[in-house]
């Protein structure tokens, strides 16, 4: 479905992307895992030209997508960043409308689709006459995530969607997405600097530091281990947190099971 | 209801319209300009400096040199277009004022609109590529109504400072409420000049508001302020151009000019009223600078109006020798003819002289009945002058004629000289010997025995394309030679006085019936 080829990007002399190779199938949740600086979301921008690389090709179901203009493209991807972006003079409804409007919906067609999207993400309809400054961060997102998807897009592209939200919120947002991606039978490309999100939500996660791709692999193959060190090391956070609190849980559980 | 102030309300509609109609102009023009401009320094630091710098420069120079700049430069450009393509256009009005005003106006438009759209979010700037938006429908959709509010304070501080400017318009010959504070002004008459300050204040304190109105309107996204602001801001601009459209149905009249001082407006307003008695309309365009004058009409902007003989042969001629007054009248006559087109109607019978005055008492004080006798005590003495005197080729010949050198020179305003040397803060002045505040304020006029001042005759100029207009040169006639020096004196009096004071048209009128005519 897209597919990465010896794609390269420079900054100033410094390669923000290393001639990186990627392949993400048809239906696949990829998750691509990084430090600040890695080339992560360099790499995301590229799909949608956001950003055109130096070298190297880009293509969505086999085609180049530097073949037409940059906006069309993007129209055709959704896209939903840690920055949210809502519109803030336009209501709910008409930033949820926005890709279908440029797209030349008709106006009714426009109208049930931003309805079905409120349902999607679980805002009330109500919400669609009202504007974004009065809502939550998780509120937010889920607009843009409306947003993203309102023009029925097969690729959608996050980059660090839910980075600016509390731990919980987090979670159930991001539950929620998975749930989406299966339920609309998305090609999505997520891009995280936690490893934990990564095994958690991704079929398929990429580890990228300086530029290169230096771990791939499904989420069973990381934990198994005898990957490039760095790596190891990235995996061997939460896998230690999540056995801390494990730890913590049995002996909570136990003076418990004593007292019954 | 006093009679200053309803002859000041009978003006307004004029007045009022040119100023609406010169402020909205210069303020669309700029509002025209600087929106791509703003768009482009927005997008790009390179070009965003180099504006930005020559905004604020043109905002430096002073907003009366402004205007008058634009003079000579589009006299200059009149003269190429009408060699290149036999149409010139007028140099002085409408053109400069607007052309000053709208360069006036940019920079706050421009600063401030990009101050709104670099103030746009980026995260917002990039959801909009993201969902698919192309740069112009970023800028359209986007980031233009996100700076709207930002660029609107902009616009209305423009709109404040281009009406309080407009006033401005007036020296270079464009009618707006600034007529009424510069003869105001000259006249002495604080009616007219409140009057027009407040009419402007009022003018720029409304549109403030209306345009206040569409910025909250903007802000709030409340598109019924905005359509509110809009629909009061038209119509408040239609209501002030209809007296214009009336006027201007009319049949094209005559315009007489004349300078700034009450003299002027007194044989204009006569050579006026000569005209609507023989059934023509005229127009007046008041307060225009003293070369300025003539170049308008050389250059046919107005068609008539009064000069002086000393004038005209220096500044005009540029000629430095001061040959006997009826000498001098005939050639200055045939040389304007000749150079310029310019008809030398004839004198009016009085001279309107630079002349060195003091305090009668001062002068017999120190035994000074000449500018000679002067010489000797001049480094003591403050002189007090007109704008011009100073930068005159009739002051340069007093000084080597005389080898005077005063302690200090001070310039002044007219009427503000006449309160200094009353108030002792100079000692001698540059007057006008048919000024009526001579012998009004007991001040003796020094004599000139090396002749070095140039005699003044007043004489009625008409411009070249009237030469041959017979009802223009048969109302006029009749002033010919009919004006001494004492009814001038009288009649500019009754203007500058400060007690039983008359408009320059009632003043008009009584010299009128003194005449006989």
């Amino acid at each position: 479905m897209i597919a990465l080829k010896g794609v390269a990007k420079a900054y100033d002399g410094v390669l923000a992307l290393d001639h990186v190779d990627l392949k993400v199938e048809r239906g696949e949740f990829r998750v691509v895992v990084g430090a600040s600086g890695s080339g992560k979301t360099t790499l995301l921008k590229t799909i949608n030209r956001l950003i055109d690389p130096d070298a190297g090709v880009v293509e969505i179901d086999g085609r180049p997508v530097l073949e037409g203009p940059a906006p069309l493209l993007r129209r055709r991807i959704g896209y939903v960043f840690q920055g949210v972006g809502l519109f803030p003079h336009l209501s709910v409804g008409e930033n949820i409308a926005v890709t279908p409007k440029l797209l030349g919906w008709a106006p009714a067609k426009t109208a049930a689709q931003v309805e079905e999207m409120l349902d999607l993400v679980d805002l009330p309809r109500d919400f669609a006459a009202r504007r974004p400054d009065a809502f939550s961060g998780g509120q937010r997102q889920r607009v843009g995530l409306a947003r993203a998807l309102a023009a029925r897009p097969e690729v959608v592209l996050m980059d660090e969607p839910f980075g600016a939200l509390d731990a919980v919120t987090r979670d159930v947002l991001g539950r929620a997405y998975r749930d989406l991606h299966d339920k609309l039978g998305l090609t999505s490309v997520m891009i995280t600097h936690d490893m934990m999100e990564a095994l958690l939500l991704a079929d398929r996660i990429a580890v990228m530091r300086k530029g290169r791709i230096v771990g791939e692999g499904e989420p069973a193959d990381f934990l198994k281990g005898g990957m490039d060190a760095y790596v190891q090391a990235l995996v061997e956070t939460p896998r230690r947190q999540a056995a801390a609190v494990a730890a913590l849980s049995e002996t909570a559980a136990r003076p418990r099971e004593r007292g019954a | 209801m006093s009679a200053p102030f309803a002859a000041a309300l009978r003006l307004l509609p004029d007045y009022l319209g040119w100023h609406v109609a010169l402020s909205a102009s210069a303020l669309l023009l700029g509002l025209i300009l600087s929106a791509p401009l703003a768009v482009l320094s927005a997008r790009d630091a390179r070009v965003r400096w180099p504006v930005l710098a020559v905004a604020g420069l043109i905002q430096t120079i002073p907003s009366l040199a402004l205007l008058a700049l634009f003079y000579p430069l589009l006299l200059g450009l009149s003269a190429l277009t009408k060699a290149a393509l036999g149409v010139g256009f007028p140099a002085l009005g409408f053109l400069p004022s607007l052309l000053a005003l709208t360069l006036y106006s940019m920079l706050p438009m421009l600063r401030n609109g990009v101050a709104g759209l670099t103030g746009v979010d980026p995260a917002v700037s990039e959801a909009a590529k993201g969902v698919g938006m192309t740069d112009r429908q970023r800028l359209w959709r986007v980031e233009a109504p996100l700076a709207a509010p930002v660029a609107m304070a902009g616009v209305r501080t423009a709109a404040v400072w281009v009406i309080g400017t407009a006033t401005l318009a007036t020296p270079v010959g464009q009618t707006s409420l600034g007529d009424y504070i510069f003869s105001g002004l000259q006249t002495e008459n604080w009616t007219l000049v409140l009057f027009g300050c407040a009419a402007a204040a009022i003018l720029a304190f409304a549109t403030d508001q209306l345009l206040g109105l569409i910025e909250t309107g903007l802000a709030r996204r409340d598109r019924r302020r905005v359509l509110i602001g809009l629909v009061a801001l038209f119509a408040g601009v239609l209501a002030a151009l209809t007296p214009l459209a009336v006027g201007a149905a009319k049949p094209k009249g005559y315009v007489i000019g004349a300078k700034n001082f009450s003299e002027q407006y007194i044989l204009a307003d006569v050579m006026a009223d000569r005209l609507r008695q023989g059934g023509a309309s005229v127009a007046l365009k008041n307060d225009l600078g003293s070369v300025i004058a003539f170049r308008a009409l050389a250059a046919n902007d107005i068609d008539a109006y009064v000069d002086y003989s000393g004038t005209l042969w220096t500044t005009v001629l540029g000629r430095s020798d001061t040959p006997p007054r009826a000498v001098l009248l005939q050639q200055m006559a045939e040389a304007l003819k000749a150079r310029y087109g310019v008809v030398t109607l004839g004198p009016l019978g009085f001279e309107n002289a630079y002349a060195l005055a003091m305090k009668r008492s001062l002068a017999q004080r120190l035994g000074v009945h000449s500018i000679a006798d002067l010489a000797a005590h001049a480094p003591e003495l403050t002189l007090g002058s007109d704008l011009e005197f100073l930068s005159r080729i009739e002051w340069r010949a007093l000084q080597s004629a005389y080898g005077l050198k005063f302690r200090a020179e001070r310039q002044f305003q007219p009427t503000f000289m006449y309160k200094a040397i009353e108030d002792g803060e100079v000692d001698v002045i540059s007057a006008f010997s048919s000024d009526g505040r001579i012998a009004a304020d007991d001040l003796v006029v020094l004599t000139d025995p090396k002749g070095a001042i140039p005699p003044y005759d007043a004489v009625i100029l008409i411009a070249p394309k009237r030469a041959g207009d017979g009802r223009l040169k048969a109302a006029l006639q009749p002033l010919i030679g009919r004006i001494d020096v004492q009814a001038m004196r009288k009649a500019n009096l009754s203007v500058d006085q400060e007690t039983d004071k008359r408009s320059p048209e009632a003043a008009a009128k009584t010299l009128e019936a003194a005449l006989g005519l």
